[in-house]
Order: C-alpha cells, then structure tokens, then sequence
C-alpha cells in the first residue's frame, strides 16, 4: 500500500463512486481535485451530491451510503484504504468544516470556549495556554468583539452571524490545509451573507488554506473560487477554472445555472430557472449511460 | 425571582405535607384495628382500656386529635410509640440513615448501570448488540423489584451463598457507630470489615430495587442519545477527530439526559417506596421495615411520623430534580 501521493494536490478525489446499499449510485466517477490553496466551488441543482463529497471527504457518510469504488487522498494521504480511527485522526489534523446550519453546529449545552479549544488540546495536542490564545486571536479576527466574554457565553446567548463567525474561527484554528465550506451563508439573512463570504475569503487567503465551497448560488461562485466543478445527478457536468466557466461555458447545463441567477443577470435582468426540459434530457441521458454501465458492470 | 421560586415551593410543600398527614390521620384512625386492645394482655379491665385510650388521647374526637397532634408536630414533637415507647421522632430518625443508604445506593447502582448500557447501545446503535441489549432490559424491566430480590436470594444467598441474605450488619462486628450511616461511617473512619460487611448486606437488596429502574434509564437514555447523535453538533465533533464514544460522552449525554433525569426522579420516589417490601424481605433495619411492624401493631403516631418523613423526602428529590434541569440548560438558568 502506498501512503503516499506523488502529486502536490492538498485533495484529490479520483472517480469517487458512492452507493446506497440497494445500489443506487448518488455519486457516479467523480473527480476533482485542489492545490494548495486553491478555492473549489461545487455547484449544482438540490440533491446534485454536493454535500456528499464533502461528507465521503471528511468521513461523515450517513450509515446507509458507502464509497464503492475511488480514492480520496488528503496531503498524500490515500483515506480509504486507512481503519477508521487513523482515517478520523488523519482527516481531523488537516481538515475542518464550516457547517451550513450555525444554530445546529454548536452544542447548546457548553460554553463556545471550549467548543473551540477542546479539539486543539485533545486532538492537536496544544496546551491549554496556546489553545486559549488561538481562540481570542481567531475570535478578534473574525470581528468579534469582547472575545473573553464571547467565549464564556453559550450559544444560545448569541446571533446567527455571530455563531456562524464562531465556526469560521473554529474551522480555522487548527490551521488545516482544507476546509470544506457545506453552503455557509444559507442559512444567514442576506446582509450577513455578505459578510461571511467576504470573512471567508480573507482568511483563506491569509493562511493559505484550500477551501471546498459548496454552493447553489453561481453568484458566489463567481465571488469566492478559482475553479468550479458543475454537478448534476451525482455527475461531473463541468469542470474548469471559474473565468472560463461564466465566459464561455462548455456544458448546456452550466450556461441554463448561470442565466438562472439573478445576481448575474442584476443589469440585463434577464435571468429565467434553468428549463425543466433541459433537466429532463440530462436525466434521460444520464440513464442511458447507467444502462451501458451497468451491463459493464455485468459483463 | 429565585426568591420568588423558593417561596413558592416552600408554601407548596407545606401545603402538600399538610394533606398527606390529614390524610394518613384519619385513614390510619378509621381503618379497622385498635392500638389498646393489640397492647392489653388478656383480661384487662375496661378501666384499663379507658385509661390507656385517654393516655394516647384517644379518647378525644378525630379533629380534636388532629389538632393536637399538629400542635405538636409543630413544636417538633411526633408522639410517642404505642409499641415501643420511644419518641417518634428519635425512632424514625434512627431508622432514617440505612433507608436513605440503601435507597441512594440502589439508585447509584441503578444510574451507572442503566447509563452504562445505554452509551454501549448508543454506540452500538442499528447493530446486534444494541437488539440484544433491548431486549434484556426489556426483559429486567418486567421484573418487579420484590421478585428480584427472590431471585438474588436464591442465588446469592443459597445456591453460592457470598452474600447475607438478612439484617444490616454482621452482629458479631465490634464497632461504636454514633450516626446510623454505617456505609458512611465506615468509609470516614477506615474500617474495611464495616464496608464489607455493610456492603455484602445491603448489595442484594439495592440491586433488587436498582434492576428495573436500571433498565428503564437504560432504554430512555439510550433512545434520547440516539436522537441527540444525528445533530450537526455531533457530527462536527467528529469531523474534529473525537471518537464515537467521547462524541456520546462529552458531546450528547448532557443534551440527551434531561428526560432521564425527569424519569430518575418520579422513579426515585417509587424506588423509596419499594424498600418498605425489600427491606422486609431482608431484614434489613430501615424505615421500611419499621413501617411494616408499626402497621400491623396499629402503632398509630409512628405510621403517621414515618408517613409524612417519606412524604418529606419525596418532595426534597422532586426539588433537587428540578434543580438539576437549571444545571444541565443554561437556556433555563437565567431569568
Ligand atoms: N442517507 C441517505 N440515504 C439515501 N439517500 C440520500 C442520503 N443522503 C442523501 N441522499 C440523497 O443523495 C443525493 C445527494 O444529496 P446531497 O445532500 O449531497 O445533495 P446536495 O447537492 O448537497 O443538495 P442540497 O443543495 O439540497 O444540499 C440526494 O438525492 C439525496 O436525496
Ligand atoms: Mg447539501
């Protein structure tokens, strides 16, 4: 077994299948990858599979769903052929999340300061004294004022935003070399929105931390990322540096995404959902290659 | 506002005592059997009997009586034994500590046990061995406590007799307690063959009255983890690196044990009154097994006395549980 990688990618996802145990495939060969300090925007309809990748990255399937074939290899690191706790350990040293939902992603029965330092003791070894230390640098850097007092506080005792700055300082203090960003700002009112993606992006290019940024919104794709990777069904539609993808985009699907978004189309205003019968030719499509897949597979 | 709270629950509890000791004075007067006659020897006069009844005050009205015993009550006096001529007071207190050791025990057994089984089956969760587990606890649970007792008994004190089977402590023990709470006092002072032997007396019957409430906390417990583990709280910490098990332990318990505890104290009290049987079928020299003899002599004040000291200590837990949400939901702590 080799552990090592020889290309310098931070991820590097090489046709990724995942499958539900009756052997519907919610992801079909998907590869990407991310160099250091890269920025990846995952886009595609609801239920696409973005989450998904990010969830077989850090190793937070749901129990029912198992990656079926492809590697994932984190630092050079092949995930998949480790045991589960050098997996979690692996993952844990170089990767961190930004969750979607920051009123669900904190424990409401412990105070944030721990919240945030309890990983870097316990499972990045640092003393108590560094850790502290880390939590008010990041907290401060992240606009939050009377860190100390903040950090004695339980979620509850804050707003929305603050909490989602929280995690963001979270994700960030153990300095890993990836953070996969699960749709970040949906759940926040739009001025806050602006914020955190603004928030996130500085501190992306500060530590020079490669980011997985999953989003419906192609506006913010245009924002955030360097590269886009388009998903649909599970599938790798598109996958290209972000200039080229609103300048001239390969795939019909990507082109109906980014005329479907009103941020893009603020001036022109001529912005329309992507066609319903767009999303059934794909499917019809995508069919007909599972059919010649499967009988591969049989074969 | 906690003054307020406080108030409150103090009018309340001086209000429920006060129903339950009418209560239990007149049931206890009205119900058939007479303290006198079980006292006389056979052939007493009726002259005996009037003086006697007149003596207890006995001869007075019911409310009369009430009212008499209140105002004692009030100034800390509970009566005096018919049976054993002993202040109720002094009796009940005496009896008070091996009650409260064996039901606290039974409870701490009750409490590791069940919460232990239910972070196994919460780590175990949609496996064979989380199956398995329900279905032994469901089994346990269909077993009463006096039942238990039985069977520990039979097992322990029969068939590979390392237990005692009857009283608190080995008589034969040479050792000046001056409180009642021999485990405790044992402990305090470095006596070990007073902890062996208290322990090797009061194991069967604690385990008997912790078995049930083991699997109920056990089943709940398990069940509310289960719902907690699913929350994006916990799915961080494992992105975080923890383990499953320091995921339940540091990260859901807290969130997952406000039912049980809901659950632990209506079942403490049911617990407490399940040692009137066990002590009973033990022996063992508790409040319990004071309130079985007092019955059947019709020792009136000390029925009543251990009543209302058991009524006294159920609403102490019913606080101490509602203390306990506050501590586990800073949501609740302030305001
Ligand atoms: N535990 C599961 N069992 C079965 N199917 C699942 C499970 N989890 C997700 N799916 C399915 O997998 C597909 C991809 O889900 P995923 O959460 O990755 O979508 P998404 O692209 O993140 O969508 P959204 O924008 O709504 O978050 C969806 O069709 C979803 O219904
Ligand atoms: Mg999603």
């Amino acid at each position: 077994m080799t552990s090592t990688h020889p290309t310098a990618q931070t991820l590097d996802i090489i046709k990724l299948n995942v499958r539900l145990a009756n052997g519907r495939r919610l992801l079909r060969d998907v590869s990407l990858t991310l160099k250091p300090g890269e920025v990846r925007a995952l886009v595609g309809e609801s239920g696409a599979g973005k989450s998904m990748i990010g969830k077989a990255v850090l190793g937070i399937l749901p129990n029912n769903l198992d990656i079926s074939e492809g590697e994932i290899i984190l630092e050079g690191a092949h995930l998949n052929a480790m045991t589960p706790s050098t997996r979690r350990k692996t993952v844990a040293k170089m990767s961190s999340l930004i969750p979607q939902d920051p009123l669900t992603a904190l424990n409401p029965v412990r105070k944030i300061g721990p919240q945030i330092t309890d990983p870097l003791i316990r499972i990045h070894g640092w003393s108590a004294d560094r850790a502290m230390k880390r939590a008010r640098d990041l907290l401060d850097r992240v606009h939050i004022r009377a860190p100390e007092r903040v950090m004695a506080s339980y979620p509850h005792e804050l707003s929305g935003g603050m909490r989602q700055r929280i995690l963001i300082a979270a994700a960030f203090a153990p300095s890993p070399r990836l953070i996969v960003a699960d749709e970040p700002t949906t759940a926040l009112d739009v001025t806050v929105q602006k914020q955190i993606l603004k928030l996130i992006r500085e501190l992306q290019r500060e530590t020079g931390t490669a980011v997985l940024f999953v989003t419906h919104d192609m506006g913010v794709v245009a924002k955030i990322s360097q590269q886009v990777t388009v998903l649909f069904a599970g599938r790798v539609m598109e996958d290209a540096p972000t200039q080229q993808v609103f300048e001239a985009p390969s795939h019909p699907y990507t082109q109906a995404l980014i005329k479907a978004t009103p941020t893009l189309n603020a001036v022109t205003k001529s912005f329309s959902p992507v066609p319903a019968e767009l999303i059934a030719e794909l499917h019809s499509d995508i069919a007909k290659i599972d059919a010649a897949y499967d009988a591969g597979d049989r074969a | 506002m906690l003054a307020k709270t406080i108030l409150i629950r103090l009018l309340s509890t001086a209000v429920t005592l006060f129903g339950v000791a009418v209560v239990v004075f007149t049931l206890i007067r009205v119900a058939p059997g007479n303290p006198i006659s079980m006292m006389l020897p056979p052939g007493a006069t009726q002259e005996d009997i009037a003086n006697l009844n007149a003596l207890y005050g006995f001869d007075k009205s019911l409310p009369e009586q009430f009212v008499i015993w209140l105002g004692g009550v009030l100034h800390g006096d509970f009566g005096t034994s018919i049976t054993l001529r002993r202040p109720v007071s002094e009796l009940v207190l005496g009896r008070l500590p091996a009650t409260l050791e064996l039901s606290v025990m039974a409870l701490t057994i009750a409490v590791a046990l069940g919460g232990f089984v239910a972070v196994i089956g919460a780590r175990k969760r949609g496996t064979a061995t989380e199956v398995g587990l329900d279905l032994t606890s469901g089994a346990v649970l269909s077993i009463p406590d006096f039942l238990w007792g039985l069977v520990f008994v039979l097992l322990f004190g029969v068939l590979w007799p390392i237990l005692s089977i009857s009283g608190r402590i080995d008589p034969r023990i040479d050792f000046d307690f001056t409180t009642n709470f021999y485990l405790i006092e044992g402990v305090l002072r470095g006596r070990f063959d007073v902890v062996g032997s208290t322990l090797s007396h009061m194991l069967m019957p604690a385990m008997s009255l912790a078995l049930p409430l083991a699997a109920m906390i056990a089943q709940l417990l398990k069940q509310n983890l289960k719902e907690v583990l699913v929350q994006d709280y916990t799915t961080l910490a494992r992105v975080r690196g923890f383990s499953e098990t320091s995921v339940i332990l540091r990260e859901a318990l807290r969130n997952a044990a406000l039912p049980t505890i809901a659950l632990i104290g209506v079942q403490f009290t049911f617990l407490i009154g399940g040692t009137v049987i066990v002590e009973r079928l033990f022996a063992y020299e508790g409040l319990g097994n004071m309130a079985i003899d007092a019955v059947i002599n019709r020792d009136l004040p000390l029925v009543q006395g251990i009543v209302l000291l058991f009524a006294a200590l159920f609403t102490v837990i019913n606080l101490l549980v509602d203390l306990s949400y506050t501590f586990l939901n800073p949501r609740l702590r302030n305001g």
